[in-house]
């Protein structure tokens, strides 16, 4: 029963982790961009989520309509440098984790190094939980696995079905000859920083929802994020989403049965395994690259 | 005459420091053929670059349609009736058939009508319709050769641009390709074929031009070049 509830628990964190990496994976699919800067985004998102929430006594779902808009603007502003730059896609994992560094800084200038949670008064979601029988499910974790899939399937069905979808997917695997027939890759790339930004905004309320913040979490998503987009694959978002619920669980269930702390050892070595058996991600089918 | 569908004058292009066009002048007019031949490295695929807005040029101008494109940027070219069907092909490996074909509808004039311009490539290339939901990287030479051209006509060119189509096919797909392009220039669309297998795009084309070194050696009739000494020496080895 123990390890049940674990592994359903771990799928459902998998949602967090999905919808922290599918941004990442997308950035860096399509436009050969590693953006560390993502994690800053996200960490925005999550103290934005905590003050809008606190201060206007909001739901913090609904803060959504604040940060939502506010991380698609932050998301194309940052693409938008990234392009004028000329960034390739080694020199954009420094310029990107220098603006992370700058983004936690900034962070704790205005929230200070304490952690910051949202009181129950304001945040309903942080102690309820929906009982199936003897399982139990915190809805801080159906909210995240819920949004993640929502997002993952929008992304997918843009990036099949839509011109501007299939353009990225072009521009992903021969840039000059989707230029040659009329993508504007400029303009794609900071609209596609502000979709990534807004996905941010989500991940970063998810977080904020059920946990304490700290600008040094931003450091915490690493490895666990970079583990889900290279699993799923790069630039693939059903990809993601399957690894996101791989991690979760997986971390999940040795938690459960050995210990907390052996899960990143048994991850990461799970990782390593599975790239020397699949290099190109262990989701990797027909994706943008 | 009327103007020229397409004009290049005084074209001067280069990659860094080294330059590969020099003071290039050739003209298209409606619906025409013409081919450019040349030896390997003599600038012919810089050409159909420059005037399909993949490499920027120097000096010069081109303009089509009476429009100058010199300046414009690269994906913009497009939307002035230029289409080109890159050398080595550069089909989208990942995607489908159909999205690699819907792709080349992307500009806005050609994006309404897009539905009716793929049943006339499927007219022309019924095996691409056979293919539709395939990766486009899982097809043999050929056919993918069949998804670079569709891809140019889905962009509803007036002027079609082929750099060495022929290349790496096997004879009879080959003769496929070149019979897909008589076919579409009969439906009035304007073609510059570059090649190096002369022969076959001197039996194509209406008018051609020799390359050699970046500048324009030679000019004229088709036939005329077939029997030029110069065209047999430079190009031919003979």
């Amino acid at each position: 029963m123990n390890v049940i509830q674990a592994t359903l628990t771990g799928a459902l964190i998998g949602g967090l982790y999905a919808l922290m990496a599918a941004g990442l994976s997308v950035t860096w699919g399509v436009l050969r961009i590693i953006n560390l800067a993502h994690f800053g985004l996200i960490l925005i998102g999550a103290y934005l989520t905590f003050q809008v929430a606190t201060s206007w006594h909001l739901d913090p779902v609904l803060t959504l309509v604040v940060t939502v808009p506010a991380m698609f603007v932050a998301g194309a502003a940052i693409q938008w440098l990234f392009d004028r730059l000329r960034l390739t896609e080694f020199n954009s994992l420094l310029v990107s984790f220098g603006l992370l560094i700058i983004t936690i800084q900034v962070t704790s200038n205005i929230w200070s190094a304490d952690f910051r949670r949202m009181s129950a008064d304001v945040n309903p979601y942080a102690t309820q939980s929906v009982a199936l029988g003897r399982l139990v499910f915190p809805v801080t974790t159906l909210v995240a696995f819920g949004l993640a899939a929502l997002v993952v399937l929008g992304a997918h069905l843009v990036l099949r079905r839509t011109f501007a979808g299939r353009a990225m997917r072009a521009i992903a695997q021969d840039r000059a000859v989707a230029g040659a027939f009329g993508v504007d890759h400029r303009r794609l790339s900071v609209l596609l920083g502000g979709v990534v930004g807004a996905t941010a905004a989500l991940a970063g309320m998810v977080f904020a929802l059920s946990n304490a913040l700290t600008p040094d979490t931003a450091y915490e998503w690493f490895g666990t994020v970079f583990a889900v987009v290279i699993l799923g694959g790069i630039g693939e978002v059903v990809g993601t989403f399957a690894a996101g619920i791989l991690v979760g669980v997986l971390s999940g269930v040795v938690s459960a049965v050995w210990s907390p702390a052996a899960a990143p050892f048994v991850l990461f070595s799970a990782i390593i395994l599975a790239l020397l058996l699949r290099p190109q991600g262990l989701f990797a089918a027909g994706g943008v690259r | 005459m009327s103007e020229p569908l397409l004009q290049v004058r005084d074209l001067d292009v280069r990659y860094g420091d080294a330059q590969a066009l020099w003071d290039v002048a050739i003209e298209v007019h409606e619906g025409e053929t013409v081919c450019v031949v040349g030896p390997n490295g003599a600038g012919k695929s810089t050409l159909v670059n420059a005037v399909a807005g993949i490499h920027p040029a120097h000096r010069g101008r081109i303009s089509v349609g009476g429009v100058d494109v010199t300046r414009l940027r690269g994906h913009r070219v497009c939307g002035h009736g230029v289409a080109i069907v890159p050398e080595g092909r550069r089909i989208f490996p990942r995607m489908t058939v159909l999205d690699n074909l819907v792709l080349g509808a992307y500009r806005k004039s050609a994006r309404r009508p897009h539905r009716e311009t793929l049943a006339g490539v499927y007219e022309i290339f019924p095996r691409l319709a056979e293919r539709a939901g395939q990766l486009a990287g899982s097809l043999s030479g050929g056919e993918q050769q069949m998804v670079a051209i569709g891809r140019a006509l889905m962009a509803q060119p007036r002027l079609l641009l082929l750099d060495e189509p022929s290349l790496g096919l096997a004879p009879v797909r080959v003769d496929e390709v070149y019979d897909a392009i008589g076919r579409i220039n009969e439906r009035g669309v304007s073609v510059v074929v570059v090649e190096q297998d002369v022969q076959r795009a001197l039996a194509i084309a209406g008018r051609a031009y020799l390359l050699g070194e970046g500048r324009v050696v030679m000019s004229g009739p088709a036939a005329e070049l077939r029997d030029s000494a110069e065209v047999r020496r430079s190009v031919l080895g003979l």
